[in-house]
This record gives C-alpha cells, structure tokens and sequence, in this order.
C-alpha cells in the first residue's frame, strides 16, 4: 500500500468500524453509543506524526490558533504607534509566553543586530562609558519575575464599561522572568557623582523613547534585561536590550535601550508631560505617577470566555498584582460586591509579579455578578471605580485600578457592566 | 480613464508637462518631493508597507495590490474595478486623494505644483518592483540620490553606524573595568535631550514664518494645517479652556507645560516616519510656529532661539502637581474591608459595555467610542 492511500483506506476502516458501533448500539438498545473518539482508532492513534525536526521553533499547536494578541483599531491613529493586548482569558499560571505580551510602540519595532547596538552611559558620573552587548553579559546576571502593567490599562473604562473581555479591559499586562544585569551594577561601573539625582533611558528605536526616572529608583531593583522566559528578548520587547522598572508603569520599561543618562533634575520629556500626567476635575494635572497601584481581575469565565458547561462545579480563575510588593489576600464576590469569600492564591508569591488566584463553587445556574478584590502587602485595598470617580473624575486615562464586574445571565454568556 | 471624468482633465495637463518623458533630471527633482512621502512609504530593495504601502513598481500597478497591506475599502475598491496606477492616474491621486479616490485612508492633502507632481512620478518610475532601479535610470539617478541624503541627514545621527572602539582607555579602578570610555562625538550624537531650563538646547534660530514653510511641507499632512489634526492624529493647536469641561483636549497649548519639550520631541521624534531628518534651526523655527498656532506670540517675525527659548513659558505651566494618589480615601493601608452584606439590595446593571468593534479583522467600523487612549 503507498502512502496516499493511506487516508482513503482510513476512512473506509472507519466507515466499517462505525457501522459494527451503530449495530451494537442498536442492539443494546436505550444504551448510549460509546464516543467515537475512543471507539474508534484515530489516525494520530495510528500514524506516525512528524519528526524532530519539523518544528525547530515549537510553536503552539494549531488547536490554539485563536490564542494571539489582539488590537483595537479606534484607540490609536496607526499600528505603528499603537497598541494590542495580551489574551489574558487564555493564560494559565503566571508568567505570560513571550510571544502574547501586549505590545506597545510608538514607531514600529526596531529590528537591531545585537552587534551594532551600544549601551551609554553618560552625564553626572565619573566616567561616561559605552557597553557592547558582549560587555553587559560579563556582569553579574540576576533572574527575576515581574510584572509589567502600561498605566493606560483599563483607562478606556473611565467613563464606564467599554470593551467586552478581559483581554481589552487589562490586556496591557504581562508578567515574565528577565535575565539581566542589576543597573546599579551598571552605573556604578561609571560612577554616579554626588549630585545626580536623575535618571534618563533612552530607546533606539526612531520614537527614542525618553523617560526620566528618580534615581533611588534606578539604584533600587532596576534590571538591564537581555533575557526573558529563558531565551532573548522578542523584538517587539526591546530586542536586545530593555530597562526593567518594577512595579511603575510599562512606558518607562524603555526598550532597545542604548542610553542612561544622569541628570540632577527631571527632564520633563513628553511621555511625562503630554502624555503619563493624570488630570483632575479641578484642572491640575499628576505627573510622576510612577507606581502601580493593587489590583486584580476575574480571567475566567469572562466575556470572551463563557461558561458553557452548565451548572455543576465552575472554577473562577483571575489574577492580581500590585507595583507595592505581594499579593496579600484575594477576595471573590458572585453578588456584586453584597457579600464576598476569600479566594485561593496558587503558585509563587513573589514581589511585584503576577499571583494567581481560584475560587471553586458549585453554580446553580443563575445569574452572576462577578467581582474580584485585592489587598497588598502595604494593606491597601483595590477601590472601586466609584472610589476613583469620587476621587479623580473621569478623564484621568492612566492608573484606573478599579473593582472589575462581569455579568453572567443564566446561559453563562458574560458581559462587561457597571452595576449599583 | 473615462471613469474619472475630473482626472481626465487634469492627467491631459500634467502630460502636457511631458510626463511621458521622464528624464533622469525629472527623477533626481522628484527625489526631494518624495520626502513628503517618506513618513508613510517606502520605496527601494528594503522597502516594507508602513502608515501606507511600500511603492515599488507602483508606475504600472493595479490600486491596492500591494501584498500584506490592510487597504481601505475605498482602494480596495478602485483596484478591483480596473484602476492601474500609471503617469495619468497618479497626477489626479496624488493632486487631490481623497478628491480621486473618495474614503481613502491616505492622510495626505495633495501637491499643488503639477511639476512637482510630475517629477515625482518620474522618480517612482524608477523603481522596478523589487526595489532594484530600472535599467534607463540606474546610472543618472543614483548621484542625485547619495547628494540628497547627504544634505538631508544630520550627519552624525544616531542611524549612523557606531565605529568600532578606538583604542580607547579602559576604565582605571572600576569594579569590573568592563566597557570604554564614550567619546565626545558619539554623546554629541546621541544625547540630545533638552530640559526646561535649557540645557542640552543646541545653537541654532527659527522664525514663525519659516517654521510654517516647513510645517506645511513636512507636518501638516497628519496634524492639519492649523495643528487641528486630520483624522485620528494627534491635535497640536486649540483646546485653551478646556481642561475641566467633559472633553478636555490636551494641545501645547492647553495642557503642556515646557516649551523646551516641544523642541526635544520634534528633535527626536517628528516627522513620524521620518525622525531626525530635520536641522537645528528647522526645528526651532517649528517650535516658534506650533507657539503661533496656539496664541502664545503673534508675530510671523518672532524669532525662536538657544537664547530665548528657556524663557518663554506655556500657558499651563502651574497645573501640574506631584503625585499625591496617596492622601485619596481609598488609598489609606490597613483597611479591612467589608465582607457580609456591604452594600443593599440586589445589584442593577447600570452599564452595559457597548460592543465595539474589538475584533482586529473588523476596522470598518471607524467611530471612536467615548474615550480612548492617546
Ligand atoms: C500620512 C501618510 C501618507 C502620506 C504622507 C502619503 N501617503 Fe500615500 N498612502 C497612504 C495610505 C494610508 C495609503 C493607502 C490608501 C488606502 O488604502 O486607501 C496610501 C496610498 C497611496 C497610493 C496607492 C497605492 C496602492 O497600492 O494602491 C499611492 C500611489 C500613494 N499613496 C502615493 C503617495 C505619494 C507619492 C505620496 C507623497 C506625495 C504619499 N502617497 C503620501 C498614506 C500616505
Ligand atoms: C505621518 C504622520 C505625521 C507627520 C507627518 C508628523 N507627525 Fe507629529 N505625530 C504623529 C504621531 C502618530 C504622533 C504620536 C506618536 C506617538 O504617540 O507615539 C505625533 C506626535 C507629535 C507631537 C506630540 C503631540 C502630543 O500631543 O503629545 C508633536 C508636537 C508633533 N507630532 C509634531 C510634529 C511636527 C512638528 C511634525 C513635522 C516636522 C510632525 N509632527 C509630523 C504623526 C505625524
């Protein structure tokens, strides 16, 4: 027999195969039939599938194709200073594959041959001095986990629930382990003078992203990163050089990041002027909002993630961070906020990274509201969005922590609401 | 061309400005119009689809036909009726786009000089649809090329190529003396921050007047002739007021509070697509512009430069406080919050999300819904 009549005669074995089924069926009459799928020898069950070598770079099976990030044309002008979203609602643990962290650019992804980019390091320090990718992996390495949240998260809900799933709501997040060196380390090599205070970084992409960053910051838990999940940066992550600034917001994790400056004084640039600045109802606007604030999600169920399979045990799944440190309790509420049970945090609990969080029940099928809360490690509590309307009006883009609620009717479809 | 009655007209004029006769001195003029295309197209062997399609081998090629690019409907269209792009078809489009092809997403308001037009389409002409030069033009339009782009980039910008470390000292009692010293030229190159006080601010002046030459040639396409922005580009102009009203909208003017950041970001930054590609003295007579745009001076002779411009403040200045989330009510620690019965009754959907088009195949859909990010 050759090869290509291989499916042919597969299908005539099943065509046989499915007739003796449906007569035993019959026969043992109200009985159901067994399930094909195990009744019958399937053709991966059968077949040798493909070598070693077919697939150099695994990639996802092609069941998961649906799994990808994900745009919303209208916010942005271009794709090339835009956004898309991290499919959170299909996403298991805490660390976020690299290839489905959100993406944000302000001038496409800069596509740099390692060989050709250089680190600087100059301004207020002893000696400015320029690195090679070769010179930064002979520095002390550190791995670590963190989150990574763009201040704009959720900021299309200000004025009340937008978008429909949890991928668009709080997509602007991901959470992975870097590899890198400490800056410190970094900016001690050339020696910070007394009266910096100051740090810029810079990208090399054609936006040279600027952000001006405190210095006690930078000689906190800063990370130049080359790595992330154990392989080298993607490139829409900053290939091959990023700054890693954890628990402040996304913009200021510069990527391809060719230069650090230090200064005495912020610089006032426009991605902390125009842009990352918080205004009030009074008119005066926040700047330097640097940390981000205790906050969590249901990820399932959620719009784009119904439940479909009816009453019966159903498994609440969602996330929770804060830019503070750890995740200290989470709590679920399936009323609207009326009475609340405290979840189940599973996995590592590590400082300024993603925890995982369940809360297992048996749904009786009717209608749900969902809501998760938070509490840090500081002891502060996720607010409401009523809290920060209260407080901030609705026109302040950024920071927008608020108590998520998802609407579940009786056939487990979700939707996206505000509730009293 | 029957079916563009209008761009019968006008391609019948353009020929008569010897369109079909392009010369490699049509071209090498048409290179310096196309820097009004750069920011959105590309053309050459490393050409990509950017804001627009790549444009090679775009003198012969059916409308919206380049491979991988999300065209409007409205090309999409065009292309599927028959429309081939061609000297004739490419002077009305390119006079008046949205004029020729109505819904086209080509952000773009037209050339007005049909010589400019024309040169222009000589130049593309020139270009094979991989990218290569076409054999007729190869040899006289490649000078005119490297003298172009020798005058149009700042020399050492940070595109230029990074020399290998010359013999460099090494740091003496580092801790891991890994690294070299930076030259002087190569933190010139790069460091060119500018902060509100001056510092970093290059030697250089512009006037308002020259600064709307430059605006309109290299701005005005995406932020509109008057900083109002065409389409969902962001507005530079306008707003004055506005900061408490429902919609507030943040310009220069209205919201932001350094000049010196309008001069940094332009520097390093604009024309989207084109970054640096402009001198010191351009960018400072567009600072002077943008501030005329937005009321702060009012003469066209006003002259913006390393000398005044740390001194000149934005109307907005004192509305930007520290960060002081934390004295909120909701933010104090220690918190226990509510467990049984918080709230009464039953909740009440008093929102529902309006499902937007969240989708990425569906772009139709061309409402922006109340508020987006910027
Ligand atoms: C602000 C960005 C922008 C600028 C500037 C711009 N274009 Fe375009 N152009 C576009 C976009 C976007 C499209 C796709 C139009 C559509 O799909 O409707 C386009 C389409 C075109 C097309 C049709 C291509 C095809 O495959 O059918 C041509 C030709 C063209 N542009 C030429 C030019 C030239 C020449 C210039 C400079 C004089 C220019 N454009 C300036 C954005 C721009
Ligand atoms: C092809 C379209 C395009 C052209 C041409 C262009 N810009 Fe822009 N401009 C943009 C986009 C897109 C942004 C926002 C980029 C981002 O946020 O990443 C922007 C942002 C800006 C901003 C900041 C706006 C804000 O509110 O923060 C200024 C100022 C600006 N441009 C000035 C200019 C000047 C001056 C020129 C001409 C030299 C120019 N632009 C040419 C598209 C363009």
């Amino acid at each position: 027999m050759t090869n290509s009549a291989r499916p042919g005669a597969a299908s005539r074995r099943a065509f046989l195969k499915g007739g003796l089924a449906a007569g035993a069926a019959l026969a043992a009459g109200s009985a159901a039939a067994g399930e094909q799928v195990i009744t019958e020898v399937q053709d991966w069950n059968r077949y040798s599938g493909e070598g070693v070598d077919a697939r150099p770079y695994g990639t996802p099976s092609q069941f998961e194709a649906h799994v990808v990030r994900k745009n919303v044309p209208w916010l942005t002008s271009d794709v090339v200073s835009s956004i898309n979203f991290t499919p959170l609602h299909e996403l298991e643990g805490i660390i976020t594959p690299s290839g489905l962290c959100f993406e944000r650019h302000h001038a496409g992804i800069a596509e740099i041959d390692p060989k050709d980019h250089r680190l600087m390091i100059n301004g207020m320090v002893e000696k400015p001095l320029v690195f090679t990718m070769a010179d930064i992996k002979r520095f002390p390495r550190e791995n670590k986990v963190y989150f990574l949240e763009c201040a704009a998260n959720s900021g299309m809900e200000w004025r009340g629930a937008q978008l429909n799933g949890c991928q668009f709501t709080h997509g602007m997040l991901h959470c992975v382990m870097y590899t890198g060196v400490r800056l410190k380390t970094l900016l001690e090599e050339a020696g910070v003078r007394p009266e910096g205070k100051w740090l810029l970084a810079e990208g090399a992409d054609a936006s040279s992203m600027t952000r001006s960053i405190p210095l006690d910051k930078a000689l906190d838990d800063c990370m130049v990163a080359f790595g992330m999940n154990g392989e080298a940066l993607r490139p829409e992550q900053g290939y091959p050089l990023r700054l890693v600034v954890p628990g402040f917001e996304g913009n200021m994790w510069i990527k391809w990041l060719r230069r650090l400056e230090i200064g005495d004084q912020p610089w006032q640039q426009r991605e902390e002027t125009s842009k990352y600045t918080d205004l009030l109802p009074s008119g005066k606007a926040r700047r330097f909002t640097f940390a981000m604030d205790v906050k969590s999600v249901i990820t399932n169920p959620s719009p784009q993630a119904p439940i479909t399979h009816g009453r019966g045990p159903l498994v609440v799944a969602g996330l929770a961070w804060s830019g503070n440190g750890t995740i200290k309790r989470v709590d679920v509420s399936i009323d609207g906020g009326r009475n609340w049970q405290t979840a189940r945090i599973d996995g590592p609990s590590l400082p300024k990274a993603l925890h995982r969080f369940y809360y297992e029940f048996d749904w009786d099928g009717s209608e749900l509201f969902l809501q998760s809360r938070a509490i840090d490690s500081d002891g502060i509590v996720q607010p409401t969005k009523d809290d920060l309307r209260a407080a901030r009006g609705s026109n302040s883009i950024y920071h927008n922590n608020g108590i998520q609620t998802w609407h579940v009717n009786k056939d487990g479809v979700i939707e996206n609401v505000e509730i009293s | 061309m029957s079916r563009f009655p209008e761009a019968g007209v006008l391609a019948a004029l353009f020929m008569g400005a010897a369109l079909g006769f392009a010369s490699a001195q049509d071209a090498a003029l048409g290179e310096a119009v196309f820097a009004k295309c750069k920011a959105c197209h590309a053309v050459g062997p490393d050409a990509k689809n950017k804001v627009g399609p790549h444009l090679n081998g775009i003198v012969g090629r059916p409308a919206g036909s380049a491979e991988g690019y999300k065209y409007s409907t409205a090309m999409a269209t065009k292309g599927a009726e028959g429309l081939v792009w061609d000297e004739a078809t490419l002077a009305p489009y390119l006079a008046d786009p949205k004029g020729m092809v109505k819904g086209t997403k080509m952000a773009f308001a037209g050339i007005k000089k049909p010589e400019e037009v024309s040169n222009l389409v000589a130049y593309l002409a020139t270009f094979a649809p991989d990218g290569s030069k076409t054999s007729a033009d190869a040899g006289a339009a490649a000078p005119s090329e490297k003298k172009a782009e020798a005058s149009s980039q700042t020399p050492a910008g940070p595109q230029a190529p990074v020399q290998p470390a010359p013999a460099a000292a090494r740091g003496e009692g580092l801790k891991f003396g890994l690294g070299r010293l930076a030259g002087e030229d190569e933190i010139a190159a790069w460091d060119i921050d500018v902060r509100p006080d001056g510092k970093g601010l290059p030697v250089g002046r512009g006037t308002v007047a020259t600064g709307m030459g430059i605006y309109d040639e290299n701005c005005a396409s995406c932020h509109g002739d008057f900083g109002e922005a065409v389409d969902r580009w962001p507005v530079l102009a306008g707003g004055q007021g506005t900061l408490q009203a429902d919609r507030p909208q943040k310009t220069i003017g209205s919201y932001w509070p350094y000049l010196s950041t309008v001069y940094d970001y332009v520097r390093r930054a604009m024309p989207f697509g084109n970054a640096r590609s402009l001198s010191n003295d351009d960018i400072y007579a567009l600072t002077a512009y943008i501030l005329y745009l937005n009321d702060v001076v009012d003469d066209e002779e006003f002259e913006l430069s390393n000398d005044n411009l740390a001194s000149i403040r934005l109307p907005n200045e004192a509305n930007f406080i520290e960060d002081d989330r934390s004295s909120e009510p909701h933010s104090r620690p220690g918190q226990e919050p509510c467990m049984k019965d918080c709230k009464p009754g039953k909740a009440e959907i008093t929102m529902h999300a309006a499902v937007l088009d969240v989708t990425p195949e569906d772009s139709e859909n061309d409402e922006a819904p109340a508020a987006g990010i910027e």
